[in-house]
């Protein structure tokens, strides 16, 4: 390999899943990003949105230059790349019968509404797989199509909390956290783009369409580690952890200008050659040698972790410990760092994508590198409606004066 | 049943969780999955989180870890130090659709593993390769676990309380984000080789991943030059948005109420209607600005409510609220197990562990709807089937590997490792509490 790596990233030829029509009807986070990946690995996306408003995403921040304009939140705009972009109203005949004719032409639809949405709008998909019974169809939700929960509110902080993830994320004599931003709709969005890819497979395979049921709580609850099995395995209960172990914390500590996570890997840390490495003598003191002595004295082995931490510079540290076997420390990067990180810049990880309205950006890029099919990054979200002529016409057939009307009744 | 990947086969190198839970996600709807692993250096995840807490007798397979990622694939154990090993691996992954490995890149150069080696076995081979940072680059030689890729990826800095420093959740959580992205690329991969007849090298970053998912930060940086701070559970424009306490040990409830009308509703479900007329909650505005006193005013009405009961009072209401799930009530909460989330899986007798409860899949396929068939393998369980029946090796052949102990069903050197009682793990503050009827309960709840 791979001297061609970094090259392979976005250069805009054929994508894995060239050919493949999605028509896209959702909105807010988790579908969104699902049909963004796959847009950037080559499939065309059509993002249907309601005339006027469109997508709520729209309404996130935060904005371009904190303008709070609907064509200027980053969100939107990071996670519409690579998709064309159509306005139609699914509540009038019309709009549905238009509907009917785009279902007609795709492989795959995705939809992330309330499970109650799309049957009331006559879009179920029993009605759907009969114009095109080769269709996948994929439902996006709170907490799946079915069960007692299918119809409960949730964001990001709901679905931390009935996923299981929030209480482990915190102190133990605090309340539980979340992780900030959405994780949990990105991770619903990534499990619903394989899962969607599963069912089309399939369907290469043997003609048949299907209905695919993903559920944001059951994403976060999928993966849990042995959370819920140290329960099953030995009736216990995990917990957030407590400030002062006794061990070596795999927790973020501080360094004289961050953070870095001391991860000692692969069995027992040997603390005479930590307290070397380190240059801190006292680690090799014999109140630290035995487990139970370090737990007997476990805060003032954490205050004395803090003080040979403190000393270093988080970078040089990091890299200092990760050239010894065994010692993987992590390094807490803040956004800026990110994105002046050698690391992501010799992998040509951000892209430059150039909005009509933002204007040249720096998005975050390919979350991971397919060489024989890179993916593509350069085509910007798109404004309301800016693909009608195309699709309606062009694609469809109709002529200038319907297109007329349809927008004079608000249809488009 | 059909399955949706009948037919795939997946080679796969992996340790932890990165790879290992990705090729799990295939096997569920049907790929056959051959877990490579080393009786000289096991996964580590064989080797914690144990069965009944003891390391008796073959403890490295009764390892809770490596049950959750592995199930229904094949385990083949070599030890590609040795020729013949490698030429075994080689052969094999020559059968194959899939290699996927989650090592540094220096293990795969030194044992001629890389896509351009492999390509010329099988010219339309599919290679994944999992890294801590990247395949390629100034830190590609760096190991990493989930704690450090998570770390490194920005989500961090902007995770903890405001006045505290960067946390992290009690499991390596990035492995999980990265690992889903490769089951994604993995199949993208797989359609395009049914199209084309191509095959191709995908290098996952773990790191760049979870980048990926945190945009909100990354150009609020890199448009508006903002550097994102720590802010708990506090959101920008809705409040009352956290976590508050409830009755009970460690026992709390989230609540995000975004709208006027869901608000009011709150309010009389928490029997707090004062609250609607209060000027200083009057609009969304003035909800954010006093968030701190709401929050302590929450924090006042919640704490003598049930969290399960109070959530579906809110919900009844309109209003979005989650009691916080423990790993035990996850186990026993109504709305997974009417969707049948946990899956109960028969374990191999040689494990001496009962059928036990795991987390299924994210998704439902009506069609094909996957499954888990069959526990984790024991280590080593299909040697004898996949030398054999699939390479045609003799059993001559066979013995001689596991007399020269290149192939085998256990660690070459067993070390077992300290178990931390559970009455310690308490003192330690791991875990809230233990209980010693849990066989029963689970019994109870499963059959």
């Amino acid at each position: 390999m791979t001297a061609d790596s970094t090259n392979n990233r976005d250069n805009n030829t054929g994508g894995a899943l060239a050919g493949v029509k999605v028509l896209d009807l959702t909105h807010h986070v988790a579908g969104p990003y699902c049909t963004k990946l796959m847009a950037a690995f080559g499939a065309e996306v059509l993002k249907v949105e309601c005339p006027g408003v469109g997508d709520p995403a729209r309404g996130l921040g935060p904005f371009a230059h904190d303008d709070a304009h609907p064509e200027k939140s980053l969100l939107f705009a990071y996670l519409n790349t690579s998709k064309r972009g159509i306005t139609l109203d699914l509540k009038s005949s019309t709009g549905r019968s238009l509907l009917e004719r785009l279902v007609a032409e795709s492989a795959i639809l995705v939809e992330n509404f309330s499970p109650r949405v799309m049957p009331a709008l006559g879009l179920d998909y029993d009605s759907l797989q009969k114009i095109n019974p080769a269709l996948v169809y994929v439902s996006i939700s709170n907490f799946g199509q079915t069960g007692p929960y299918r119809n409960y509110k949730a964001t990001d902080i709901v679905e931390y909390a009935l996923g299981g993830l929030m209480y482990i994320l915190g102190s133990h004599d605090r309340e539980p956290l979340k992780h900030a931003l959405r994780q949990s709709q990105f991770k619903a969005g990534t499990n619903a783009a394989t899962a969607a890819l599963m069912a089309y497979f399939y369907k290469l395979k043997t003609g048949q369409g299907q209905r695919v049921d993903v559920s944001v709580q059951e994403a976060v609850a999928s993966a849990l580690r042995d959370t819920v099995s140290l329960y099953s395995y030995n009736g216990a209960i995990r917990q957030r952890q407590n400030s002062y172990t006794g061990d070596m914390p795999r927790s973020p500590m501080p360094t004289s200008d961050g953070y870095i996570v001391p991860i000692h890997f692969g069995g027992a840390v040997d603390w005479d050659a930590t307290g070397d490495f380190l240059g801190e003598p006292d680690l090799k003191s014999e109140k630290f040698s035995t487990p139970m002595s370090r737990l007997e004295h476990a805060k003032e082995l954490h205050e004395t972790l803090e003080k040979a931490f403190g000393r270093w510079e988080k970078y040089e540290l990091f890299e200092q410990a990760n050239k010894r076997r065994g010692s993987i420390y992590g390094i807490v990067q803040s956004p800026a760092e990110v994105v002046a990180s050698g690391q992501n810049g010799h992998r040509n990880y951000f892209a430059e994508i150039d909005h009509p309205v933002i204007g040249a950006a720096t998005y975050p890029g390919a979350p991971l590198i397919m060489n024989g099919t890179p993916w593509k990054a350069s085509l910007p979200a798109p404004l309301l409606g800016q693909d009608n002529q195309r699709v309606y016409c062009q694609q469809l057939g109709l002529s200038s004066a319907e297109l007329t009307i349809l927008r004079a009744s608000e249809v488009v | 049943m059909s399955l949706a990947l009948d037919g795939i086969r997946i080679v796969e190198m992996g340790q932890l969780i990165a790879v290992p839970h990705a090729t799990k996600l295939l096997s569920d709807m049907g790929a056959e999955v051959i877990h490579i692993e080393s009786c000289v250096r096991p996964d580590n995840y064989r080797l914690q989180s144990f069965y009944g807490n003891t390391v008796e007798g073959n403890f490295w397979d009764r390892a809770a870890n490596y049950y959750e990622q592995n199930r229904n694939k094949l385990s083949l154990t070599l030890d590609l130090t040795d020729e013949a090993c490698l030429n075994v691996l080689k052969e094999l992954i020559s059968t194959s659709d899939v290699f996927a490995e989650n090592y540094t890149p220096r293990v795969m150069r030194n044992f001629g593993l890389e896509y351009d080696d492999l390509r010329k076995i099988r010219p339309d081979i599919i290679m994944v390769s999992s890294t801590g940072y990247g395949y390629v680059g100034p830190w590609s030689t760096y190991g990493a676990i989930g704690y450090s890729t998570e770390s490194a990826s920005g989500l961090a800095s902007i995770t903890g309380y405001s006045d505290g420093p960067p946390r992290l959740p009690e499991i390596p959580y990035a492995d999980y984000a990265a690992a889903e992205h490769t089951a994604f690329a993995v199949m993208a991969a797989l359609i395009h080789r049914a199209n084309t007849g191509d095959g191709q090298f995908i290098d996952v970053s773990q790191s760049e991943t979870l980048t990926s998912t945190i945009p909100e930060a990354i150009m609020d940086f890199t448009v508006n030059g903002r550097t994102q701070e720590r802010v708990g559970n506090v959101h920008p424009s809705i409040s009352p948005h956290g976590c508050y306490p409830c009755a009970g040990d460690d026992a709390w409830i989230a609540i995000a109420a975004e709208t006027d009308a869901q608000w009011q509703s709150f309010c009389r479900v928490m029997l707090r209607d004062s609250w609607i007329d209060d000027p200083r909650f009057k609009d969304s505005v003035a909800r954010v600005e006093n968030r701190a006193y709401l929050d302590t005013s929450i924090s006042e009405a919640t704490a003598s409510r049930s969290a399960g009961e109070l959530m579906t009072s809110l919900q009844r209401a309109g209003v979005a609220a989650g009691a916080v799930l423990n790993g035990k009530q996850m186990l026993f909460d109504s709305h997974l197990k009417s969707r049948g989330f946990y899956e109960v899986v028969e374990h191999d007798e040689i494990s001496g562990m009962p059928s036990l409860p795991y987390s299924s899949r994210p998704w439902k396929l009506s069609l094909t709807p996957g499954s888990s068939r069959t526990a984790g393998p024991t280590m080593g369980k299909h040697n004898n089937l996949v030398l054999g029946q699939y390479l045609g090796l003799s059993e001559t052949a066979i013995a001689e590997m596991k007399g020269t102990g290149v192939i085998g069903t256990g660690p070459t050197t067993p070390r077992p490792p300290r178990v931390v009682p559970l009455e310690e793990q308490l003192s330690r503050g791991l875990i809230i509490s233990y209980e010693d009827d849990f066989k029963d309960k689970l019994r109870d709840r499963f059959d």
